[in-house]
């Protein structure tokens, strides 16, 4: 892991008057995988969806502070969220394929972006991009088939092969796995340890074990703070705060 | 930890195990106790009793091993409950190796018995084993009660045990120079002052054990040592 790909600094949401997210300080680590986790309604996933600006979708949400990428603010007015959300792809909770064949709902992204030349360019980043999710294999016999016809655990690798088309640099996960079973679920921790080779990684996660397994820094938000920041090995062997404690450990806090 | 787990049936569970734990601490403190005494009293029926109340540590043993096991198989502990279970796993093969060395003296109480006696040995055996034991008691409290400081005093004090037992060596090699005829009984002898010495180290693992359960880290400067002049080439005045 090399210097860091997205930095936080007083980051503040507020949803109307609700404060959401309270000063957030953080830095994430290019080619390396940083799980949030706490209890729910805690702001990781409105945190989460601070760092490709999808909050800007909901109007009675507001950001403060500073995001930056690669050492640039994505909240500058000159940034376009487009193409931003291009290079910070995400995927969400539940699997949400275009109701379109498998085939195009990779293609989507490569295509409005311009980034294939030909259509022989279109095929190879399709099957580039299902490859690395590891689903190659059991849909290129029926890439015209629609994409909602998968099972639950291949929609949602469909949908990482989805947000990986674009060759993003940082890839946002909320929850991937937490409608899948566990045989899906290794494939996409195996997916996400893979792609860290490359990317960032930044996982939203329920599962204290997932966080454990596939991430190296965990960040611990409780009541819209970020409690704790650090190596995941000592979060789940000697956490320093209590409050990070009583909440991995299953105590009230 | 002193709070309680939301999913209640696991803090059931850990309790469960402690409690076995003191149990099995409790019969090894007596199992010191008697071997010691029936050494003393030369007493064939007392070690013989402690030799058939090692087959209950040893049962013990099993027990929570595989109570610890199922508590990771079924909850996944993770940072403190992690360390806990980690830590009682140690804490009860220590506990079971000094149940072994209390087994041992008592068997060779028996053996003592047809031999010669060695003046001042069982003073020095059960100067021994009482400190060892008030090691072991402070030990278990330390776990029990997650006490740092008394876990860290049990590490300092096995430096007396040491001390002890090396005086307890050079006393026996003098007898055997001054006669020979007492040389299987002092090697009997011997074997019990060493075997209650490495009482005191297990002891002293049990401490470390419970400052690794409470801070997550296993306690890093060397202590003390009484032993080192014993394995020094000419360190032993009596060689």
């Amino acid at each position: 892991m090399s210097a860091s790909k997205i930095s936080a600094r007083a980051c503040n949401v507020f949803y109307g008057d609700t404060h959401a997210i309270k000063g957030v300080n953080v830095d994430i680590g290019s080619k390396s995988v940083t799980a949030f986790i706490g209890p729910s309604g805690c702001g990781k996933s409105t945190f989460l969806r601070c760092l490709n600006r999808m909050n800007d979708t909901i109007d009675t949400c507001r950001v403060e502070g500073t995001i930056t990428l690669d050492g640039e603010n994505i909240y500058d007015p000159r940034v376009d969220p487009v193409t931003l959300r291009a290079r910070v792809g995400m995927v969400f909770q539940k699997p949400n394929p275009f109701p379109k064949s498998i085939f195009d709902n990779v293609a989507y992204g490569p295509k409005i972006h311009g980034m294939a030349k030909s259509k022989s360019d279109l095929r190879d980043i399709v099957e580039n991009a299902l490859r690395r999710a590891a689903i190659w294999d059991e849909v290129k016999d029926r890439l015209d088939a629609p994409g909602t016809g998968l099972s639950g655990g291949q929609q949602q690798r469909l949908c990482i092969a989805r947000a990986i088309a674009t060759q993003p640099e940082v890839l946002l996960m909320d929850e991937p796995c937490s409608a899948l079973d566990p045989i899906a679920t290794f494939q996409i921790e195996e997916l996400i340890d893979d792609l860290a080779k490359n990317i960032s990684v930044v996982i939203v996660t329920h599962s204290m074990q997932q966080a454990a397994r596939v991430s190296q820094k965990t960040a611990f938000f409780h009541l819209g703070e970020l409690v704790e920041f650090g190596d995941t090995d000592d979060i789940f062997t000697n956490p320093s705060d209590p409050r990070t404690e009583s909440y991995i450990t299953g105590r009230i806090g | 930890m002193s709070e309680h787990h939301i999913a209640s049936a696991f803090d059931r569970d850990l309790e469960g195990i402690q409690a076995n734990l003191m149990r099995m601490g409790g019969l090894v403190e007596s199992a010191i106790q008697s071997a010691t005494k029936a050494l003393i009293d030369r007493d064939p029926d007392l070690a013989a009793k402690v030799r058939v109340d090692d087959k209950k540590i040893d049962a013990l043993d099993e027990t929570i091993h595989a109570e610890c096991a199922r508590l990771i198989a079924l909850r996944q502990p993770i940072a403190s409950d992690l360390r806990t279970i980690l830590g009682v796993m140690r804490i009860v093969a220590n506990l079971e190796r000094i149940g072994d060395y209390a087994k041992n003296l008592a068997k060779r109480t028996v053996v003592l018995l047809d031999l010669p006696e060695v003046p001042g040995a069982s003073g020095s055996i059960s100067r021994m084993a009482r400190e060892v034991q008030a090691m072991l008691t402070d030990a278990l409290e330390a776990t029990l009660k997650q006490d740092a400081t008394l876990a860290e005093s049990v590490r300092h004090r096995d430096v007396e045990v040491d001390e002890m037992y090396v005086a307890f060596f050079r006393e026996l090699v003098s007898f055997m120079l001054e006669d020979p005829r007492k040389i299987t009984a002092c090697m009997h002898y011997h074997f019990i002052g060493k075997n209650i010495e490495r009482m005191g180290d297990h002891a002293v693992a049990i401490a470390n054990q419970t400052i690794y359960q409470i801070t997550g880290q296993m306690p890093a400067e060397k202590r003390e040592k009484g032993t080192e002049n014993l394995y020094r080439p000419g360190g032993d005045s009596s060689k």
